[in-house]
């Protein structure tokens, strides 16, 4: 099989943009994409995309995907939409890498956008938790802040993890956020602020809990027999991995952990011929706080139990041993959920690239992106290496 | 003949007293009403029903498949027009062939099904159930709704028993206005015309005592109770002493019980081991039914009327719906009413299915067996209901969908679990979610033991969804 390279990625910023529509903000999004490869591309060189979204609010709930690409003058260019919650991106990552490597396809689009902030709070709410188990779960009463409230009241009980340790995590992730200007929620939290704000689920409070957003992100994705052409400094998607499970917490084995990722992560170690060590940075799935301490234990960071004292050594803020989310995470950079898991790609390009800004890892070359759909129904990981430095 | 053989009887557990009325509102309209139950945001008048028959099946030990006749009694029933039984029928696991009968119209319609339950007796019937539940509802600012209460009792009836009615008789008299609700309105109303009702309370009752065969040499009374007052004016037309009634009176406690008034009395007079009762319920129209029950032997009963958590008056108009605006317009993740439908034996009655292959528990039995993947057939089971706590969250304000806003706006924060429910051995257990109820949420923690109830889930579409929920375990 080709190999496949990302040449490129960007993304509008994330937030509440009453002024902006769903292909506006895709092509801010698609403009930063074509910007961003380091030599010419031309629009009409692409051979195929996968758009990601979940479609909140109702809008263009069929063909969303060919109705972004014909706005960016990709009328022609074949389009599916690509729908596995807040994985939707992810996933479309994952279909281009597929293409590329089938042979089907040299150069390949993969994005996601949605919109979340023009309805009421009520109205939008009605589209939380929408990606669970509906007939059991939701109507037990849980979105999914309640559903991974559930799974921090077992991880608690079973290995002692604070609330503390929780709050770490919102304020490791401002502070890197505070760094994005593309970042929703880009200030700085203290610890204070995020032990004390209101309960949202026991144990989580608002701090624990990502924001609803709006934005647009996109990646490029080629195989290695044009790679040369768009770049010097190709970046390799050496490791592909994903899984699904079952849609409810309470028809899984364990609450205290996602299997969906565990199996993604072991799939995309093996590809890579790497572990976890071997990492230089992560972006990973913060939708709660307690999503990125299951996510530090699935993707094999620590031992199982172990997260809590990982985020309380500081081994995970920028600077230390493995940053995470050094984008501010879907925590601080914003959820736009079709949008997420190419917002990912988006921060591993630029930290591979040296264009990470004020929060720029020094000189890094393996990255890895973890997007969750739903509270685990479907995960999906992705390794790239950046090829120039790894190869000597 | 009729005999009772098996009582069941349930009041929410909220309480509001006069004094909180008084402090709201400067005055309380019941007089003789010290406290009362209010039913929570997610009880009605069949959820109460369900409480008190379950209460009467397992104190009796009577096999719900032996039920072959139920009779369901409230003057607020929460659909004025779709018959509630099948739902009651099938909440109790009674068999779809078994007799129904609604009984309505009037606070008088408790004693209606205790009598007409008698009579299929005479007829073919050979185990009834009766369940009169009502949780009446007026104007916040006047006498009905300051009275209002809530509760409900049911009785097995069989031919042959401990507490054998050896009397009956029945009176009515038109008195239009006392007290009514025109259709397509929502609150009971008085006209309070005050010498015109005592007349037509005291007119049916003594209608009714004096149609009796047998002279009255009763222990206790049960008797209607609208409101504090008027059942002992009634005393010397029922030919009881004061006494006798408030021996067995939940006006005091519980407020004016509706339909539900005398069958709890009832309840009470059989619980606490009297000889001999005489029932006299009064309906407004005007009618009454008079029962003289002669007790034997001893009477399985359960009641469970007591309830700790006061309300204040605040409070009570929020948990009764009256200060709320019902649920957010939109949609997201719908579940149809056919869904919902599908789903009724595992929301009634816990129906499991146990994997032809591996043998493993699955709820709900459908699809692959989430323990071997096998997509085969599951052999049905009912699981017992009790079970243990393996995840609990507290869902707070902006944490719940909006099917739950206007619960959580009426009740407050609310407790949502993930519980491993036992089959009847308790050797084995399935996990599900389940919201929990009957409790505050920091009464739900990991490890805690937990038993099922049956409530209001949401409404969507006009169309209220019940199913079960969770509680803490009173009894193991």
């Amino acid at each position: 099989m080709r190999d496949a390279y990302l040449i490129g990625a960007g993304q509008s910023p994330y937030g509440a943009f009453p002024n902006e529509s769903y292909r506006s903000l895709f092509r801010t999004a698609f403009d930063a994409t074509m910007n961003s490869v380091p030599k010419e591309l031309e629009a009409d060189e692409i051979d195929e995309a996968f758009i990601g979204t979940l479609g909140v609010g109702g809008r263009q709930l069929g063909l969303s995907g060919p109705a972004v690409t014909e706005h960016v003058g990709l009328g022609g260019v074949p389009t599916t939409r690509v729908e596995n919650a807040c994985a939707a991106s992810g996933f479309a990552i994952r279909q281009a890498v597929q293409a590329v490597k089938s042979g089907m396809a040299d150069v390949v689009l993969a994005g996601g956008f949605e919109i979340m902030s023009d309805m009421s709070s009520d109205a939008t709410k009605y589209w939380l938790g929408v990606s669970g188990e509906t007939e059991w779960e939701r109507l037990s009463g849980t979105t999914f802040s309640g559903v991974y409230a559930q799974m921090a009241s077992v991880h608690m009980e079973k290995y002692g993890t604070t609330r503390e340790q929780l709050s770490r995590v919102a304020v490791k992730n401002h502070s890197n956020g505070a760094k994005n200007p593309h970042a929703q929620l880009g200030f700085e939290c203290s610890l204070e602020d995020a032990q004390s704000a209101p309960i949202v689920a026991k144990p989580l409070n608002l701090y624990h809990c990502c924001p609803t957003s709006d934005g647009a992100a996109c990646a490029l994705i080629v195989s290695e027999d044009v790679v040369d052409a768009y770049t010097n400094e190709p970046i390799r998607v050496t490791g592909v991995g994903a899984g699904s499970d079952n849609v409810g917490l309470f028809k899984r084995d364990s609450y205290t952990g996602i299997p969906a990722s565990q199996r993604a992560a072991e799939s995309a170690y093996d590809m890579a011929d790497i572990g976890p060590s071997d990492l230089d940075f992560a972006e990973v799935h913060d939708c709660f706080a307690i999503a990125e301490l299951m996510a530090y234990e699935d993707l094999g960071f620590c031992n199982r139990g172990e997260a809590g004292q990982l985020i309380e050594s500081g081994a995970t803020e920028l600077g230390n041993d493995l940053p995470v989310n050094t984008s501010g995470g879907l925590k601080s950079k914003g959820h736009p959920i079709g949008a997420t898991g190419a917002g990912q790609v988006v921060e591993v390009f630029k930290q591979l690239s040296g264009k990470a800004g004020e929060r720029q890892i020094t000189s890094p070359t393996r990255g890895l992106a973890h997007n969750v759909g739903g509270s685990g129904g479907a995960a999906v990981v992705h390794v790239f290496e950046k090829e120039t430095e790894v190869k000597s | 003949m009729t005999a009772i053989t098996g009582v069941g009887a349930y009041a929410p557990r909220f309480r509001i007293s006069a004094e909180a009325f008084k402090d709201a509102w400067g005055q309380f309209q019941a007089t003789g009403v010290n406290e009362k139950a209010v039913p929570a945001a997610d009880e009605d008048s069949l959820t109460m029903a369900y409480e008190a028959a379950t209460r009467a099946l397992e104190a009796s030990e009577t096999d719900p498949a032996a039920i072959d006749w139920l009779g369901f009694a409230s003057s607020r029933p929460p659909e004025a027009e779709e018959d509630l039984t099948a739902r009651l029928g099938a909440m109790l696991a009674v068999s779809e062939s078994t007799t129904r009968q609604l009984f309505t119209g009037s606070t008088r319609a408790g004693t209606r099904a205790f009598w007409a339950g008698g009579d299929a007796l005479e007829v073919d019937a050979h185990t009834v159930l009766i369940v009169a539940a009502d949780a009446p509802k007026g104007n916040p600012d006047d006498v009905v709704d300051h009275a209002a209460g809530a509760g409900a009792a049911a009785f097995i009836l069989e031919r042959d028993g401990p507490a054998m009615v050896v009397d009956r008789a029945e009176y009515a008299a038109p008195y239009p206005g006392t007290r009514f609700r025109t259709t397509g309105e929502n609150e009971t109303q008085e006209l309070g015309v005050t010498q015109y009702d005592r007349q037509a309370f005291t007119e049916t009752i003594n209608g009714a005592v004096a149609s009796l065969e047998g002279e009255i040499e009763t222990d206790v009374a049960a008797i209607q109770a609208p409101n504090g007052k008027l059942p002992y004016r009634a005393a010397g037309a029922a030919g009881v002493d004061t006494d006798e009634i408030q021996a067995t009176a939940t006006i005091h406690n519980l407020g004016d019980l509706g339909a539900a008034s005398v069958p709890v009395s009832l309840a009470t007079a059989l619980a606490e081991d009297y000889e001999s009762i005489l029932a006299v319920s009064h309906g407004s129209g005007a009618g009454a039914d008079a029962i003289v029950i002669d007790v034997s032997d001893e009477l399985p009963t359960n009641t469970a009327l007591e309830g700790n958590d006061p309300l204040s008056y605040a409070e009570y108009l929020r948990q009764r719906g009256i200060v709320t605006t019902g649920p957010p317009s939109g949609g997201g993740a719908y579940v149809s009413v056919p869904s919902w439908k599908r789903s009724i034996p595992q929301r009634y009655d816990l129906e499991a299915g146990r994997c032809l292959e591996c043998s493993a528990l699955s709820f709900s039995p459908e699809g692959a067996c989430a323990n071997c993947g096998t997509l085969g057939d599951y052999e049905l089971l009912q699981l017992s209901g009790k079970g243990t706590i393996e995840a609990v969250t507290t869902i707070s304000q902006g944490g719940a969908p909006p099917e739950f806003a206007e619960q959580q706006a009426r009740s407050g924060d609310y407790a949502a679990a993930i519980v491993a429910l036992e089959t009847e051995t308790g050797n084995e257990s399935v996990s599900i979610a389940a919201m929990g109820t009957d409790a505050a949420p920091d009464e739900f923690t990991v490890g805690d033991r937990i038993e099922t109830t049956i409530r209001r889930i949401y409404t969507q579409e006009g169309v209220t969804r019940y199913g079960f929920k969770i509680r803490p375990l009173t009894d193991d």
